[in-house]
């Protein structure tokens, strides 16, 4: 009976021949796709297959663009653009927030330094915060 | 008394495993599990803080920042209860903080690196330091991580970096017949500036098809060949779910990033000449003094080690290692290995420079 355990006692596996054929066969045809995707025959035929692929879909994708901008004109529904633009408005808004919030950590740390060692002084506590609380300011996120 | 063999039919045996290949086919495991706090966000990037489980006097006072690849989900460092890198450097003593990048949308399509590295990371970092109350960190960076922390490195270094860990970092673009990725993008065949004027954003199905054709054999059949040859393993099973879970979980990288890693990098590798700008400065990366641990995997496929290892000649830092391990690009740290071989040789390397 094919369940039966063997002497090892593993059951009787008739795929087991079938396996290792299958792996050898594998490795040899992962090597030499390996070594087909590593040539510049291959960049060159996946470059020119996606560059056509954008080169025909370009004029639909503008058309529906188009046709998808106007209709939600006609329903007046903010657009792609206006929510992209309302994005990038709110990530600005909360970079504000964060710099606020840095100067509050360090107004903390000035409210703690001062109120656990008093003979700190609030200039030396200040001094102490301002070094700790803010990294370099960093420019705006430019397009 | 010895038990009798389990028998069942070959039918029910086709029909069980069918039944779990099914599930872990369309279903995601439970992944990210270790249990964290959100403490900071800005746009798509959150920064959180994994709740410790040892009292503040065992824990190490250096907190610890990791930083993944802006392509992938950064959980492929918490994969799974009992197999988390997070879980065991939290195990272990480390005040640790992660920072997601998210999945950047259309909006976000000018993001580049200067984003990243001059916005981004320092704002994390100071949440990091006010929640920790330390003036110095530590600086995991993995993959494309990795460029990031480097360059944050370069350029903000001294703001209290104290310790980075570079994990198979493509930083050296120089050896253009020994990366495969070079030979794709070269611009004789691939126009990175029609492509980002189509998509915006360069989608994650196709960085997914980039990474997994780069094996193809092994990724889109042999993957699925030796999930269906253990289906009766249930570890291995549970592993493979969760990994697949990974894999299958991609995220756009954005358009300013992308042409920055295809022309900056890949094409000029204006990174190690040191002629890459960011925001006007230029990354030089002889301003590197923290300690630094370089972690290259010998099989790795997507980042070789030509690109990891010049690193070391370029830095000014007086303590440092290369530390070469045998597994892949990802195996390295999420590999049934991970456990026994990366994991500890970080810690062990970082624990004392943590104190």
């Amino acid at each position: 009976m094919g369940d039966a355990p063997t002497d090892n006692g593993k059951r009787f596996d008739p795929m087991e021949p079938w396996r290792g054929v299958r792996d050898v066969y594998l490795d040899a045809w992962a090597k030499t796709m390996v070594d087909m995707v590593n040539s510049d025959a291959y960049a060159q035929a996946t470059g020119t297959m996606l560059d056509t692929y954008l080169t025909v879909s370009t004029p639909f994708r503008e058309a529906i663009e188009k046709a998808m901008l106007k209709t939600l004109e006609q329903l007046a529904m903010p657009s792609r653009a206006d929510i992209v633009s309302i994005a990038e408005r709110m990530t600005n808004i909360e970079m504000r927030l964060d710099d606020m919030d840095a100067k509050l950590d360090a107004i903390q740390r000035l409210i703690s330094a001062s109120s656990i060692s008093p003979r700190t002084g609030p200039r030396k506590a200040l001094r102490q915060s301002k070094k700790t609380a803010q990294p370099k300011r960093a420019r705006r996120r430019t397009k | 008394m010895a038990e009798a063999p389990v028998i069942t039919d070959p039918f029910t045996d086709a029909a069980n495993r069918l039944k779990t290949l099914t599930k872990v086919m369309t279903t995601r495991a439970a992944i990210a599990q270790t249990p964290k706090e959100l403490v900071w966000t800005l746009n798509k990037a959150k920064l959180y803080h994994y709740i410790p489980v040892l009292p503040k006097q065992k824990r190490h006072p250096v907190p610890l920042l990791l930083v993944f690849a802006l392509m992938n989900r950064p959980y492929i460092l918490d994969l799974r209860p009992g197999h988390s890198f997070v879980e065991y450097m939290v195990n272990n003593g480390y005040d640790l903080y992660l920072l997601d990048w998210g999945a950047p949308g259309p909006e976000d399509k000018h993001l580049k690196f200067d984003d990243y590295t001059l916005d981004y990371m320092p704002r994390a970092v100071r949440k990091l330091k006010a929640i920790s109350g330390s003036e110095e960190f530590s600086l995991l960076g993995w993959c494309i991580g990795a460029i990031l922390a480097t360059i944050y490195a370069a350029l903000r270094g001294d703001e209290g970096l104290r310790n980075l860990i570079l994990l198979t970092a493509p930083l050296d673009f120089s050896n253009k017949q020994g990366l495969t990725f070079a030979r794709w993008t070269d611009e004789r065949y691939f126009d990175v500036d029609k492509v980002l004027a189509t998509f915006g954003n360069m989608p994650g199905e196709m960085i997914d098809y980039g990474a997994k054709a780069l094996k193809p054999v092994e990724n889109y059949i042999g993957n699925y060949v030796k999930l269906w040859d253990n289906l009766d393993d249930p570890r291995m099973v549970e592993a493979w779910h969760a990994m697949n879970t990974w894999v299958t979980d991609n995220v756009p990288l954005a358009g300013g990033a992308f042409r920055q890693l295809i022309v900056d990098l890949y094409r000029n590798d204006r990174l190690m000449r040191g002629e890459l700008i960011i925001r006007g400065e230029r990354v030089d990366l002889s301003r590197i003094r923290a300690n630094l641990l370089t972690v290259i995997a010998d099989g790795d496929h997507i980042t070789p080690s030509c690109q990891s290892e010049p690193i070391m000649s370029k830095v000014n830092s007086t303590d440092k290692e290369l530390f070469r391990i045998a597994g892949g690009h990802i195996g390295i740290m999420a590999g049934s290995g991970a456990s026994k071989h990366t994991w500890p040789h970080i810690n062990g390397w970082l624990a004392p420079r943590s104190g």
